[in-house]
Formats: structure tokens, sequence, C-alpha cells
């Protein structure tokens, strides 16, 4: 099973654990409706979309409503506390969640403890956490974004909002000595996919691919166009391909998904999300190798 | 000066600059920083009236401690970009793009926090001139983060106005 765990902003939504499916511009998950927008919601409609498109089970998602007080962050962490080892995920995909080094040092105590070690994804505040806690080797994919790599570099940062000034101003066109740096200091998951004007996927503190067409620069200012990579690359990731493999798809299906969309400034990420099952028709054989029949399973 | 959450640091930095005392948003000391928080650098001679100040104006705080070496500042720059018919500042981790004619809203991206899906959903369509202030309703950094490039959206629109 591949697990999304992660907070959506409804006040009053409880712990919720269920299969996710899509309806329109909304996943449904135990008759709850959760819009397909920035965080967590885009994140597994875009992962939906994957592994609808492979004919896979859909992911399993563990969500809580959360606007910002942390409740529903903690619900989750304790929650996949208690219960990871027995859950026993493939693949789990941490997203949206008050980054707590507390909480986040438990959690990774208790995986490692786990009989069947999942293949951890993190993005946004988990991914803060386990960095500013120095747990990022624990991690097999991070998926910063080029502020957020900057901050994976400097080693005495614990959120982004407290980078160094000099790296804030490198970032964008510096992104290969910012990797250095942030590997140097033990800052970095297994696989990274720095998402930019030009996509870098490193492995292991290396530079494996990049990515820079077709070039949309509408997309930086969409918001959950980073979250829609990070569905793909661990829906793509449960499918079982090279973790390099997923990271340069996610990010090529995501370029052409804007191209498609004629995506501007204005654009809404379900607008994006929406083009994914028409690149994946015309590109995925290109790109992966992955090549089938509709209706058949690859 | 230590808080427990975010929104009662932006809080006391809110009322102490306006009772005119020279403070500055930093990171907590390293060994009590759990990822997300803030603390209030302040001159210790002046903590008495700082405290007094705060307890009036009901801010809660847990303490006053020496600061330590490594205690980061909070970063203040930001970065524009012009897309012709739309505008987007980026602070930090967070991004907040406008539309220049009608200064609507048109989107935010970026961040890890909760309240920033949250944030999304509820500027995306406003005027900036009467969006909500992340910093009046979030409680985390990225919120922050996001109040400074609303701000400088702010200047950048009403300045292209003027001209």
């Amino acid at each position: 099973m591949m697990l999304v765990a992660g907070t959506v902003p409804i006040k009053d939504l409880p712990l919720t654990m269920g299969k996710s499916k899509a309806e329109g511009e909304f996943l449904v998950v135990n008759d709850r409706s959760i819009p397909a927008a920035q965080g967590t919601g885009a994140m597994i409609s875009a992962a939906l979309a994957t592994t609808n498109y492979l004919k896979l089970e859909a992911p399993h998602v563990l969500l809580a409503g959360d606007i910002g007080h942390g409740n529903g962050s903690r619900e989750i962490y304790e929650y996949l506390i208690q219960r990871v080892a027995d859950i026993s995920p493939q693949v789990l995909a941490l997203h949206y969640c008050l980054p707590d080094m507390v909480l986040m040092r438990r959690l990774c105590k208790c995986i490692q403890g786990c009989p069947r070690q999942p293949l951890m994804v993190a993005d946004a505040g988990p991914m803060y956490a386990a960095k500013a806690a120095g747990l990022a080797p624990h991690f097999d994919i991070f998926t910063p974004d080029a502020t957020e790599m900057a901050f994976l570099a400097d080693p005495k940062a614990t959120h982004p909002a407290y980078i160094a000034r000099h790296l804030f101003s490198a970032e964008t066109d510096q992104t290969p000595k910012l990797v250095a740096m942030a590997h140097r200091h033990k800052g970095t998951s297994r696989l990274l996919l720095v998402k930019g004007p030009i996509d870098y996927v490193i492995g292991n503190g290396e530079i494996l691919d990049t990515i820079a067409e077709p070039v949309i620069p509408a997309l930086e200012a969409i918001g959950g166009t980073g979250d829609t990579i990070t569905g793909m690359i661990s829906a793509f990731a449960y499918a079982e391909l090279e973790l390099h493999e997923a990271a340069i798809i996610a990010a090529k299906a995501n370029r052409m998904a804007g191209r498609f969309a004629r995506a501007t400034p204005a654009t809404r990420v379900w607008h994006i999300i929406s083009q994914l099952p028409a690149v994946f028709k015309e590109y995925l054989c290109q790109w992966s190798g992955v090549c089938y029949m509709e209706g058949e399973r690859p | 000066m230590l808080f427990t959450d975010v929104q009662d640091a932006v809080r006391a930095d809110k009322v102490l600059k306006k009772a005119g005392y020279s403070v500055k948003l930093v990171a907590p000391p390293p060994k009590l920083r759990k990822g997300c928080d803030l603390a209030l650098e302040i001159n210790l001679v002046e903590q008495p009236g700082i405290e007094r100040l705060l307890e009036k104006t009901d801010v809660a705080y847990v303490n006053v401690a020496p600061i330590e070496t490594g205690t980061a500042e909070l970063l203040e720059i930001v970065k524009v970009t012009d897309f012709g018919n739309w505008m987007m500042v980026k602070a930090g981790n967070m991004k907040l793009a406008f539309d220049k004619r009608s200064g609507v809203i048109v989107n935010t991206s970026g961040g890890g926090c909760p309240d920033i899906p949250h944030f999304h959903s509820e500027l995306v369509g406003m005027l900036l001139t009467q969006a909500p202030r992340p910093v009046d309703m979030g409680f985390t950094l990225c919120a922050l983060m996001l109040d400074l490039a609303l701000e400088e959206c702010l200047t950048l629109y009403q300045g292209g106005k003027q001209s």
C-alpha cells in the first residue's frame, strides 16, 4: 500500500484514514470531500491520477484538519508512531504538517524498528522537521524547491525563514553548489528532486539528470505545482520505478501538464492535474518504456 | 524572549514596536528550537518595561533568556518576478502573485506549514487592498513570510497605480 499523510485546511476534519478517489475537482475519503487545491489535496490528486493511469491501487490517505494550530499535525504524527509498523506501507509520503522535530524523531525511531522499511518521501513541513532534526538521511526522497534547497544546505537553519541571506540570494542559479553543501552537512535524502527553472535529480549528492523543457515559468507562481510533483514521484516509486526514473518522469510530466493547460500565474492547480492523463497517454511510454494498450495493465 | 507559539511572538513584536522598543524576530536558541518557532530579541536592559507592557496587553511569553551564539535572524529580503499581466513576489519560501491591473491575488504558492493551504483558499481571488493579513491570522513562520510577500505586493501595486 501507498500511504500519504498530511493535513488539509478543513478545520473540523477529524483524523481520517481511508482510500482516496477522485470526483471532479475533489478528492473523496470516507465520504468527505476535500478540494484538490494547494497542499496535501493537490499532492494526493496527482498521485491518484498516476495510480489510476497505471491501474494500481489508489493511495491510502491519513488526513486531519489543521489551519495552523498544529493539532491535526500532532494527531497524524501520533497515529503513525502508534500504527505504522502494523500498517506497513510500501511507500510512506509525508506532506503538509507542522514541522515538529520531537515528533519526527519519534516517528523515525518507530520506522527504524519496523519489520519492513517503507520507502520514505517527505515534502513541506515534514521535510523541514526531518532536516532540522538531522534525520534527512533516513528519507529516500525529498522534493525541495530552490529556496528549500538553500535551507537544506544551511546547517544552522531550522526553517526556510531562517536561511542565511547569501544562500537565499544564491538559490536559483547555484543549485549544484547548494546540493554539495547540503550533502556535506547530511541535509539530504537518498534522492532529491530540486524543483525550479531547471529541475535537478540528485542521487547521493551527485547530479543524475536535469530537466529544463518545456519552459513554463508560470508554474512557480501556481500554488500546488510542487505538491503535484511530490504526488507523482511517490506514485511512480510505488509502481516500482527506479527512484531517479520516478523523479525524472514526475518533473517532465508536471512541465508538460503546464504546457497542456496553457498555464499562467492565474491558473489553478486542479487545471494542471486534470491534464495528467493526457500527458501520460502521449508521453509515458516514450519517457519510461512503460508501454501498453489502453485498458491493459502495464 | 521565548514564546509557546509564533502568533504570540508576532503579537509581542507588534506591541513592543508600537511602544517604541527596538526588538527583532529571531530563531530561538538552537537548544530550544522545535522547527517552526520564533523568538524575540530584546535589549535585556529593557526587560522589566517590556514584561510589564506584555502583561498589560495580555501577550503570553514563556521566559527571557540571555542570547546564545547561533541565534539566526529572520530572512527579510524579497524577490520580484514580472510575468507581464501578473507580478509575483517571493519572500523566503513563500510566493504571492497578483494581477497588475486589478490588484486581485491570483495565486499563493510555496511553504510547508498547515496554515498555508488555508491562506491559499482565503486569499486567492481577493483584492490585495482588502485581503486579510497572514500575520494576523496565521500561526507559523510560513505565514510570516507570506505576509512579507503580501506587504511587498501592496507596495508594488499601490506604487504602480501612482506612476
